[in-house]
């Protein structure tokens, strides 16, 4: 098992090596905004153009850009600094952190809560009223575009713009450790936006899990050696066909530690995904590179966990 | 400059979440399509108008906040060149001159003490310095001419490398030796002789345009014994530790220290007052105690949260949404200002079917302008563009005012099939349709107004019998990688606008039509207009002092343009704002309608 977490982790390093390089890659060759270009304004002749490709080091070959990038990365951990502001991209990264995770792992808990439950009442009750009701109302969140869903929400249950003035609404977000009881009420909205579609498809994902899991022989033989239903449900049932899930769970939670753009948007929180989004509409390369290597590193150490987590979950899977 | 243009851009840039976002609050109530009933230049019945909006007996006292979706780019005078970026630092720094928020033609005097004094060679400049400024914590002391001429001199720094010193400044004596340097060292063609003079000695006679661009921020003091360690960064630093001299200056810590204080990038900004700033000194009533500005939200919400909410304004452009339900709903709150800039249509004047004058009027001719500003929200926030010199600059009505020259082409702005096959024919194609066998290369912006602009463009052509390759990009990369780079020979950019620097035609039309200005990169006469006579006219307009004088030569070149059909316009700009119902808020003019801070108080 060690042997196998530390290969796995091995990996992971050299695919973050990878993500870096292929960011710089795409971000050189494909026909983006040149930085300089926009960082002196539309109005700027070609000297103060090359100006500021000099003084941001764009100046040099791709390869030794690409070099320092490297270099800083790996031997320093600097991820450099902003075209623009001139900070330092790591406690940029940093500074936004905190606000990125509290929104997904808020909202993953509640998705899971509520998804997962659904999922496996509507499989042990299959083509029942409930069933057919649930499965409809999860097919109207997936539906939903969250942005969409964000605004209705703002619209109809915000305190400030709100139809029924009940939560705190945009722009409304405190840090944790600076007021927890606002931080959690700032976070209620966005995090039920957030994990509505979630629910929605983590419900149908369990209903489909344990449909067919629950048809496997060893199920038959648990109920023939007079199990209690329960127990082969929870005990035999479900903690296999979680496992699935627990691989689209990972995948899901690190992309969203990368950013969840519409939803920080719309609920006015900095995080990751409005640093990101910012960054690309300037073409502020440094900070795009940051946050896209964060969000590879939280999927590839989610991956690794989930993997770990298997093994405890799935007595057939052993690494070896 | 470019304030509503990059205003414009970025909006463009986050068309993707912006129009989505639009779509859905259009769902939850406002009625779409464009607003009417306006007319004229202005704002229509019961809009605010910078124009008009009272200037003093606001109520003193409290904390504005402002929502804005866009962050700041430069908050160093020396780089600062964007609407948004504006807003925060004519709060903080005082250029020798500057405009009153209803006016872009008219400069006072702010931290000069009077009029520029031109030489009769208009050759030399000669400013005096108000006595009495003090720079703000933790520089304190009082302002000297030697702190203007750090400031100008850093702007050929290539650290620092302001984007129009090269524009401006570059007749200075020794301008070009340190644009060459790029060191940030002295200009012989700047002399202080005391503490209160400054004196600008040119090797051209460009004194008025000069005199003109001293209201720009790069006028702005800067202390060297406290910026240069900073701007010997590359790049500058000084962003970053800022020191102020108008009556706010940014939070920040006993070093001066603003990012990560009173900036934090991309979230928020808090503007103080300056503790050494006095009143006597300044036109700026400067009302408010703080001003706290939080960056990065959605528009459509932002929109919301300041109608329906208080003590708050929206300080870049509101969704097209907003500015409907603004209207409709809460006019009282809905500030239009005039003069916002230019939308016109490049084409390859140099090469191609546009290097015929014939041809490019049969496009004006054919093109229905009114459906393409209806794209862009309609009368209330565009009026037909009919030439080139826009709303309260200097020459405009001289040039034809909103009406336009009355030539055949600009008299129908539905756009008009006959008069266009008319001139196809002039221009050799007897059908009236072109028969030739070019394909042209038609790049356009992605995002809202931009893509449904370029799409009437494209199938206007097509109604002409042109063949087209048409392409939507990113309009950054539209401006940097196509339409600004001559050799790519691109033959129509759909998407392109401008607005001036300051109140003065020439920064209209000079670097975007003046064929002297056309560069292999970075081109902003993105027609490649170049034509003899009219830069003549504009070498000879250019060395005019006065404001009677120029407005008339300059509007004489802008009618010639329209003579030569050397771009076709097709959209006057007028910027919305909006703020809370218990704001006073007091627009500036010359920044495109942009709330300012030191003239909005709360009610």
């Amino acid at each position: 098992m060690t042997g196998y977490v530390v290969r796995r982790v091995l990996w992971g390093v050299l695919l973050l090596i990878l993500v870096s390089a292929l960011t710089f890659v795409l971000f050189r060759i494909l026909p983006t905004a040149d930085p300089a270009r926009l960082r002196a304004g539309p109005n700027a002749g070609p000297r103060v153009i090359a100006e500021i490709r000099a003084n941001l080091g764009l100046n040099k070959p791709l390869l030794t850009q690409f070099w320092l990038y490297m270099k800083g990365l790996f031997l320093h951990f600097d991820l450099g600094y902003s075209y623009y502001s001139g900070a330092s991209v790591k406690s940029l990264v940093f500074d936004r952190l905190p606000a990125t995770l509290s929104l997904t792992i808020g909202s993953a808990i509640i998705w899971m809560a509520i998804g997962l439950p659904i999922g496996i009442l509507s499989a042990l009750r299959r083509r029942s009223r409930t069933d057919r009701g649930a499965m409809g109302a999860a097919l109207l969140f997936i539906s939903a575009p969250e942005y969409w869903l964000g605004l209705i929400v703002l619209y109809l249950f915000a305190a400030d713009i709100g139809q029924i003035k009940v939560f705190p609404g945009a722009g409304s977000y405190t840090g944790l450790t600076a007021d927890p009881q606002k931080w959690v009420t700032s976070l209620i909205l966005p995090w039920l936006v957030l994990a509505a579609g979630f629910a929605a498809v983590y419900a149908r994902l369990m209903r489909g899990s344990l449909i067919e899991t629950m048809g496997e022989d060893y199920i038959r033989t648990a109920r023939a050696k007079g199990l209690p239903e329960r127990r082969v449900v929870l005990h035999h049932g479900v903690r296999a066909a979680i496992t699935p899930i627990l691989t689209i769970f990972a995948l899901d939670v690190g992309v969203l530690l990368g950013g969840a753009v519409l939803i920080e948007t719309v609920f006015d929180i900095p995080g990751i995904g409005r640093l990101n989004y910012a960054a690309i509409t300037h073409a502020d390369f440094p900070i795009i590179q940051g946050t896209v290597l964060l969000a590879a590193l939280f999927i590839v150490v989610a991956n690794i966990l989930v993997d770990i987590a298997y093994a405890y979950l799935d007595p057939r899977v052993r690494y070896s | 400059m470019f304030d509503s243009i990059s205003r414009s851009a970025s909006l463009a840039l986050v068309g993707g979440v912006g129009a989505a976002l639009t779509l859905g609050l259009s769902a939850c109530g406002s009625s779409g399509g464009s607003v009417s009933g306006s007319s004229g230049t202005g704002a229509p019945a019961g809009v605010l108008t910078p124009v008009n909006e009272s200037l003093t007996g606001g109520a003193r006292g409290g904390t504005l906040t402002v929502l804005n979706h866009q962050d700041f780019e430069h908050l160093d005078p020396g780089q600062a060149y964007s609407s948004v970026d504006y807003e925060a630092v004519y709060a903080t720094q005082r250029p020798l001159y500057s405009y009153e928020p209803n006016t872009f033609a008219a400069p006072i005097p702010d931290l000069a003490s009077a009029p520029p004094e031109i030489s009769s060679d208009h050759k030399t400049v000669t400013v005096h310095i108000r006595s009495g400024v003090h720079f703000s914590p933790p520089v304190n002391r009082e302002v000297t001419s030697a702190d203007v001429a750090y400031a100008i001199e850093r702007g050929a720094n290539a650290n620092v490398a302001n984007p129009y010193f090269a524009t401006y400044f570059a007749s200075l004596q020794g301008a070009q030796q340190a644009l060459k340097t790029g060191n940030g060292g002295a200009i012989p063609g700047i002399v202080t002789p005391d503490p209160h003079t400054i004196v600008f000695h040119l090797e051209e006679p460009k004194g008025q345009i000069l005199a003109s661009a001293l209201v720009l921020p790069l006028s702005a003091p800067v202390p060297a014994e406290f910026a240069r360690k900073y701007d010997a960064h590359k790049p500058t630093e000084y962003g970053n530790y800022l020191v102020a001299t108008g009556p706010y200056m940014f939070k920040s810590n006993g070093e001066g220290k603003v990012l990560g204080i009173g900036y934090e990038p991309g979230k928020s900004a808090t503007l103080v007052r300056n503790p050494n700033w006095r009143a006597a000194t300044d036109h700026r009533p400067a009302y408010l105690n703080q001003v706290d500005i939080r960056i990065g939200a959605d528009p459509n919400v932002i929109g919301r949260q300041v109608l329906e909410g208080s003590h708050l304004v929206q300080n870049d452009t509101p969704a097209q949404a907003i500015v409907q339900l603004a209207y409709e709903q809460h006019r009282s709150q809905l500030e239009i200002s005039p003069g916002a800039g230019t939308n016109y249509i490049a084409v390859n004047n140099h090469k191609g079917p546009f290097a015929n004058v014939n041809t490019r009027k049969a496009f004006w001719a054919a093109l229905n302008r009114v459906a393409m500003n209806k794209a862009r929200g309609g009368e209330l926030v565009t009026n037909v563009m009919t030439h080139f010199i826009y709303p309260e600059i200097p020459g405009f009505e001289q040039a034809g005012g909103l009406k336009g020259p009355r030539v055949d082409y600009n008299e129908h702005p539905q756009g008009d099939a006959q008069i266009a096959e008319k001139y196809m024919r002039l221009a050799g194609y007897p059908s009236g349709k072109y028969t030739g066998g070019a394909t042209l290369q038609v790049v356009g912006a992605t995002g809202s107004p931009e893509a449904p602009d370029a799409e009437i463009v494209n199938q206007t052509l097509k109604n002409l019998g042109f063949k087209t390759k048409f392409s939507l990009v990113d309009k950054s990369v539209m401006y940097s990688k196509f339409c600004g780079t001559p050799a790519e020979e691109i033959d129509v950019c759909p998407n392109v606008g401008w607005a001036a620097d300051f109140g003065d035609p020439q920064g209209v039309l000079d670097v975007t039509f003046n064929g002297k200005h056309i560069e292999p990169t970075g081109n902003n006469n993105w027609g490649q207009v170049n034509d003899p006579t009219i830069n003549r006219k504009m070498e000879a307009a250019e060395l005019l002092v006065g404001s009677q004088a120029r407005a008339a030569a300059w509007a004489a070149i802008d009618r010639e343009l329209v003579a030569q059909a050397a771009a076709i316009p097709f959209a006057f700009d007028k910027e919305p704002n909006i703020e809370a119902h218990d704001v006073a808020g007091v627009g500036d003019v010359w920044n495109i309608g942009s709330w300012d801070y030191s003239y909005t108080s709360l009610k």
